[in-house]
């Protein structure tokens, strides 16, 4: 039977297609023609006898068009321009916005990059007067979120989907009948944030619903810093660390460069200190005192393992030696010291401190108790640090209740319509407030979420939430600057935003985010329109942030907060301490379906995809568990299961715990077919001890897990990839950094007149130096290994720019991460006897030189060799030199051999082993029992709808690369492009065409990089920073011996130890590793402390780190 | 012993070998040649939504390309007019004419008008508009005689080979940058032009780079 089809509906919007003049013209010929379906002729089809006539028409037809070969023409294309040009607009030109990601505390101010009304990519704002631009990785990934297709994009009530008509209408409703009640009945549950705007709304929500009851809950409170700056100074102030201007650092259980909000802001501060130019140069100093090893405790000078629940007992410690004599110190004197603590740490950590009054500050981190945090400002205090290093600041926040008063309400059935704006309480809620039943004893349930998530299908409505780059808001940076949250995008689901929702429920008249954002902007100063738009452009208001208010510490406060602490036992073998913590790239679970956050690398562990049970070498012989077991750990009553991870630097007799995993929705990325990624350890968590939880014992279950790690092996064996000293050597020797290695031997080595070694055989670049380089430029970069803390901005800034696909843990497990730019991570140790004994990766947890390792961070991408190895052995010429000092690769051109990946010594070139972008990625592992979609190639299809969001998050400057190619950094090839096009443009028929600093071309990594620890720019401009870095004593080459000339150098790391510290290391202990394994001494003159061991056991040495490669 | 086969099957391997290689060659080139941008986009002359003649509003009225392709100067994309441009002189000039209903409406309605796109680099490469018309590459090296066409026409192959052509003898096509848009220029002496361009590629320190990195990325 054949069917006629409708005709073709035109579309109501849109251009009118014709199809020819007969249909424009609507004739009938044309309609009938239409109506039929098939030319005269093909309806025969049907008739049996008449199919031979068919196949004679269209063999003519295939035979016709084969001759013409119209099918090489290209697909027509068509060109949309607009109706109507808007203002200010030119195609192919990036527009940028200033806006600001919010966050707990505070916000974070940016600029935004948005190609052809899509944001792809998020740099800080760096005209912010607190701000240099950088970010963390956090701030980088959230674009991702942008283009989650878990996204919610639907209203829900009771699980069905409704119109946004009638979702917003019911909250219409709802806000009428709450509002002739005055609100009874009525609860309300926000999360943390500094948004002046949302702030004004509750404010006349309260007058308007003065019945409603308000809750505040975050699974990572980072409010105690509020709290503790406020119970010790009797004002509600907010805290504000100044680290630029400390001298001596004491971080308590404080990860400043990590897990705490404005991470960024510190390490800027820090780095600061940390990159002596010369031998006169001071630095700064830190002491961390932590439990879980963090960055801060691997950039600290000294750092004491401790576990989280003795921090108190040190604080105290340091505060009886330091504070002025009162009742806060008879207080702390009455706390006992600090199990296994070396008294003399404690007295010359103080005494250090004491030293550097005005210089000096104290830091408690988010898991420590209250009183720890006031013991930290009572000792600022004491250091006349206030006004220096710490400033305090009104704040506008007041203590909400929290969620156990949220659940005894809703138990003791007085809440009757709770609203939940954002967060996740069903996933992250104290799991002894069995969350998931006690939310049902509302009777309506209303949410707001950014996914459909767990919360979601215990509520009766569903909202939609805006991505803040969908939204109209406005917050204050830490410092108290008012900053905009300027949409780039209307939102792609129709999401709404907390404003939006609350100004509805509390039935304002004014509704529109921009409206509120604008009228809370006039009512905040006179605001004129000028003002506005000022704002808007530089995204900050001018002198808007707080003054500092003086805040004197009240010593009896402090007494009674340091005698009213909880008293934590001290952790054994058979009563272990949980340590819960935000993990450092998920949070608190929120980032949990952000695939480039869960495929970045854990700072310290390297550990992606999961998340362990982490505790220290000696515990898990203690228990006799070995390492990845699987076990059930019991705390509280409550039990899970999870594998361990051996980790170094982790106190004795802790288990650490990150949250935010065993996600079981939303499904793509956080779990894939009900198989969550990592374990939930909310499960033992309970509201009474959210951070550090004793009493924990452990069973072992002798079955392993599968990790994937993204750096097998820890240690660096004495090879000198990274160079390090102590701030006395590098005084006494600043070019202590040549005199390793290779280098130290090049006396003996033949070498040209520019000083460098003869090479074994002449380059292209070297035999034809007038046509292969260009006088204009020649990039390079250089990374001070001082500043660099290993946070990991870098990688996911790298990932965002150039379209680096995210592969999946099976994939890692087989090393095919495709990041562009790994931080490499080493520990080192220093033990007598461990001459030349290289460690297998699988018996490497089992030595006890990791039980309190140095640790050392070190970024490593393509160093863009001038005599670059991986060229030589490419069949294809696929990549190549370029004459500016690239090695580029030509995606075009290569077949996938992969020669060039083996022949580089850095390990840093990547291989597209799938079309990772057009595969639906299966996240899971094989341990889990999927093999993954991506095997299935060409007949795994990604959703079409889905595959429009991938594509959407998209850098169109950069291409996406496919299948069977290698791929690598290529110094931002796309913005080195741009910068000289914009150059050249400006420079018309003259020739000013070098780029310069001032042109302001930065790669992502260099942009991103909140310590400024890296450098890039044009070698040939005399004054650039990349020379001026280039020239300084500390630069070296990583395995520089090979003589391939990296465009890529280091400046060796410092540290600043103390010498009366009991822990002081003469020399720092990669040193002592080298010492051991090359009979070298850097710090030596050459030759003199050279002599000794020329023998076989050197020359193996020096053969180690070719053979090894960077891993 | 008489033959069995005649003398002259002697050449006849010979003679198959030859022609085999001879056709083989001619359908090798033919096929080789229709592949190339020089035969399948050369000529490449789509029909327009809009009748709209080039040859009509520059050689005629005498309009800069800049005045619709307004972006050419700051991106790398030279942009198609928006309706709203044509509507500047057609509010006044030709305001009923039929054959401009489509632009018409797409000014009033904000639809666009689906032109074809007749000049096309692939995804790969990344060409850039701004560096060239700035740096005395005028338009009509790579788009032709866009002025005297009625409707527009791929003129030159657009290949790689067509790019490598210029970037590794620059001297050889540029110009005066306030000559870029003048499509009928040529130079009065081509000698003392020339001299003049090899000069100016010192000069203005014109690098046009060969290599991969210069248009992939």
């Amino acid at each position: 039977m054949k069917t006629v089809p409708p005709p073709c509906p035109e579309p109501e919007t849109g251009v009118r297609y014709w199809r020819g003049l007969d249909d424009l013209a609507g004739t009938p010929e044309f309609r009938s023609q239409l109506e039929r379906e098939f030319p005269e002729g093909a309806s025969e089809l049907s008739d049996p006898s008449t199919r031979r006539s068919f196949m004679k028409l269209m063999g003519a037809s295939v035979a016709l068009a084969g001759v013409g070969l119209t099918g090489c023409r290209r697909p027509e294309e068509k060109i949309y321009p607009f109706g109507k040009q808007p203002e200010g607009y030119t195609h192919g030109v990036p527009q940028y916005f200033a806006t600001a990601m919010p966050t707990r505390s505070g916000a974070v101010p940016l600029v935004a990059k948005q190609h052809d009304g899509r944001p792809v990519k998020v740099e800080g704002n760096d005209r912010h007067p607190d701000s240099n631009g950088g970010t963390d990785a956090y701030v980088q990934a959230s674009i991702l979120d942008l283009y989650d297709p878990d996204r919610s994009r639907r209203f829900l009530k009771g699980g069905n989907d409704v119109t946004r008509v009638a979702a917003i209408d019911a909250l219409t409703q709802l806000a009428q009948q709450s509002a002739a009640k005055q609100g009874a009945g009525l609860a309300f549950l926000t999360t943390q944030g500094r948004s002046p705007s949302f702030d004004r709304l509750v404010a006349a929500a309260r007058t308007k619903l003065p019945q409603a009851k308000w809750f505040q809950y975050e699974s990572v409170d980072f409010d105690i810093h509020r709290r503790g700056a406020s119970a010790a100074t009797g004002k509600n102030v907010d805290p504000c660390y100044r680290v630029e201007n400390a001298q001596v650092i004491l971080s308590l259980d404080c990860d400043l460069f990590g897990r705490e909000e404005e991470s960024a802001r510190y390490n800027r501060g820090f780095a600061k200190g940390r990159r002596p130019q010369s031998e006169h140069d001071a630095m700064n100093r830190l002491y961390v005192a932590e439990a879980l090893l963090s960055v801060t405790g691997a950039a600290a000078d000294h750092r004491l393992r401790l576990p989280a629940g003795q921090v108190f007992a040190l604080a105290a410690a340091i505060a009886a030696e330091l504070l002025p004599s009162g009742p806060a110190r008879d207080a702390c004197g009455a706390v006992p010291k600090p199990a296994g603590v070396d008294a003399k740490w404690i007295q010359e950590c103080a005494a250090d401190l004491a030293a550097n009054k005005g210089k000096a500050l104290v830091v408690a981190g988010y898991s420590q108790p209250l009183a720890v945090h006031v013991l930290a400002h009572a000792l600022n205090a004491a250091l006349e640090a206030t006004g220096r290093t710490v400033e305090y600041r009104e704040s506008s926040v007041a203590t909400t209740a929290s969620l156990p008063e949220l659940a005894a309400a809703l138990n003791g059935g007085q809440v009757e319509t709770l609203v939940i704006l954002g967060g996740n309480p069903v996933y992250d809620a104290p799991a002894d407030l069995n969350w998931s039943e006690t939310q049902r004893k509302a009777k309506t349930v209303i949410r707001l979420g950014y996914h459909e998530d767990e919360t979601t299908g215990r509520s009766d409505w569903h909202f939609p939430a805006a991505h803040y780059l969908e939204s109209w808001g406005d917050a204050r940076t830490a410092d108290g600057t008012l900053v905009p949250v300027q949409p780039l995008i209307e939102p792609l689901f129709g999401g709404l935003t907390a404003l939006e929702l609350l100004a509805r429920l509390a039935g304002e008249s004014v509704v529109k985010p921009y409206d509120i954002v604008r009228a809370t902007f006039v009512a905040l100063g006179k605001g004129t329109e000028d003002d506005w738009e000022r704002f808007l452009h530089d995204g900050f208001r001018e002198k808007s942030a707080a003054a500092a208010v003086a805040a004197p510490v009240d010593a009896r406060a402090v007494a009674q907060a340091v005698t009213s602490a909880p008293k934590i036992p001290v952790a054994s073998k058979d009563s272990l301490e949980v340590i819960f913590h935000r993990d450092s790239k998920i949070d608190d679970g929120r980032y949990a379906n952000n695939a480039w956050l869960q495929e970045l690398p854990d700072p310290i562990t390297k550990m992606v995809w999961d998340n362990a049970v982490w505790v220290s070498r000696k515990t898990a012989s203690e228990l006799g568990l070995v390492n990845t077991e699987i076990v059930t750990l019991e705390v509280g009553g409550r039990q899970v299961k999870a594998p361990i991870w051996i980790t170094p630097g982790l106190a004795d007799h802790t288990l650490a715990l990150a949250l935010g995993y065993g996600r079981r929705q939303p499904g793509r990325v956080a779990c894939f077919e009900d198989k969550p990624v990592g374990f939930n350890a909310g499960a033992v968590r309970a509201a009474a001890t959210p951070w550090i939880a004793p009493g924990a014992r452990v069973t072992g279950s002798k079955v392993v897990w599968k990790f994937a790690t993204t750096q097998s092996h820890w240690a660096m064996s004495g090879r000198p990839i990274v160079r390090e000293a102590n701030l006395s050597q590098y005084q006494a020797n600043t070019k202590f950094a040549q005199n390793f290695d290779l280098e130290s031997h090049s006396e003996h080595i033949a070498k040209g007149p520019d000083g460098n070694p003869l090479p074994l055989y002449k380059t292209a670049y070297e035999e034809r130096p007038a046509t292969q380089q260009s006088a204009i430029n020649q990039w390079g970069m250089a990374i001070d290994l001082s500043a660099c803390t290993g946070c990991g901005a870098c990688v996911i800034a790298c990932q965002s720019e150039n379209n680096i696909p995210v592969v999946g843990k099976d994939q890692v497990i087989r090393g095919r991460e495709m990041q562009w730019m790994r931080i490499d991570r080493y520990f080192t140790g220093y033990k007598e006897g461990q001459r030349n004994k290289l460690i297998s990766d699988e018996d490497q947890w089992k030595e006890t030189w990791i039980d309190e390792p140095q640790v050392v961070t070190q970024p490593m991408m393509c160093q863009h060799c001038e005599k670059a190895p991986c060229e030589s052995v490419c069949p294809v010429n696929a990549t190549v030199h370029d004459e500016e000092g690239l090695n580029i690769m030509a995606y075009n051109r290569c077949v996938g051999t992969r020669y060039c990946s083996n022949n580089c010594a850095w390990k840093v070139r990547r291989f597209n082993f799938f079309d990772y972008n057009k595969r639906p990625n299966n996240y899971g592992d094989i341990s889990q029992g999927n093999l993954g979609k991506l095997y299935e190639g060409p007949l795994a299809k990604r959703g079409a709808a889905e595959l429009e969001l991938v594509k959407m998050a998209k850098n169109p400057e950069v291409t996406v690369r496919m299948r069977g190619v290698m791929e690598k950094c290529t110094f931002c090839t796309q913005r080195i492009e741009a910068t000289k096009i914009a150059r050249k443009v400006k420079a018309g028929a003259s020739g000013d065409v070098q780029v310069t600093d001032a042109d302001g071309l930065r790669t992502a990594c260099q942009q991103a990089c909140p310590a400024e620890a890296i450098v890039f720019g044009n070698q040939l401009e005399t004054g650039s920073r990349v020379n001026q870095w280039k020239k300084n004593a500390r630069n070296y080459t990583v395995l520089g011996f090979l003589d391939t000339r990296p465009r890529v150098t280091y400046l060796a790391k410092i540290r600043n130890p103390n010498p009366k510290m009991p822990d002081f290391h003469e020399v720092p202990l990669s040193i002592e590793e080298y010492k051991q394994m090359y009979h070298g001494d850097p710090f030596a003159a050459h030759g003199a402390a050279h002599g000794e061991g020329h023998g076989a056991a050197a020359e193996a040495g020096h053969a180690t780190p070719a053979k090894g490669g960077a891993h | 012993m008489s033959d069995i086969f005649p003398r002259w099957t002697n050449k006849l391997p010979a003679q198959i070998i030859t022609g085999a290689l001879l056709t083989g060659t001619a359908v090798g080139a033919a096929v080789w040649y229709y592949f190339t941008p020089q035969y399948t986009r050369v000529g490449y002359q789509p029909v327009q939504p809009v009748a709209f003649s080039h040859a009509i509003h520059v050689d005629q009225v005498g309009m800069d390309c800049r005045y619709c392709h307004n972006g050419v100067e700051k991106s790398w994309y030279s942009n198609v007019p928006s309706a709203s441009t044509c509507m500047n002189c057609h509010n006044a000039v030709l305001a009923t004419d039929p054959r401009l209903e489509l632009v018409r409406e797409s000014y009033t309605t904000g639809n666009p008008i689906p032109w074809v796109q007749v000049h096309k680099t692939p995804d790969y490469v990344y060409f850039n508009h701004a560096v060239h018309v700035n740096r005395g590459v005028s338009c009509v090296h790579c788009h032709g005689q866009i002025n005297k066409m009625d409707e527009v026409q791929h003129a030159k192959p657009l290949s790689m080979s067509f790019c490598l052509e210029c970037h590794r003898n620059p001297a050889e096509f540029i110009r005066d940058p306030k000559l870029v848009y003048n499509l009928d220029w040529q130079p009065d002496d081509p000698k003392a032009h020339k001299d003049a361009m090899l000069q100016a590629v010192h000069d203005w320190k014109i690098n046009s780079s060969q290599n991969c990195s210069a248009c992939h990325r």
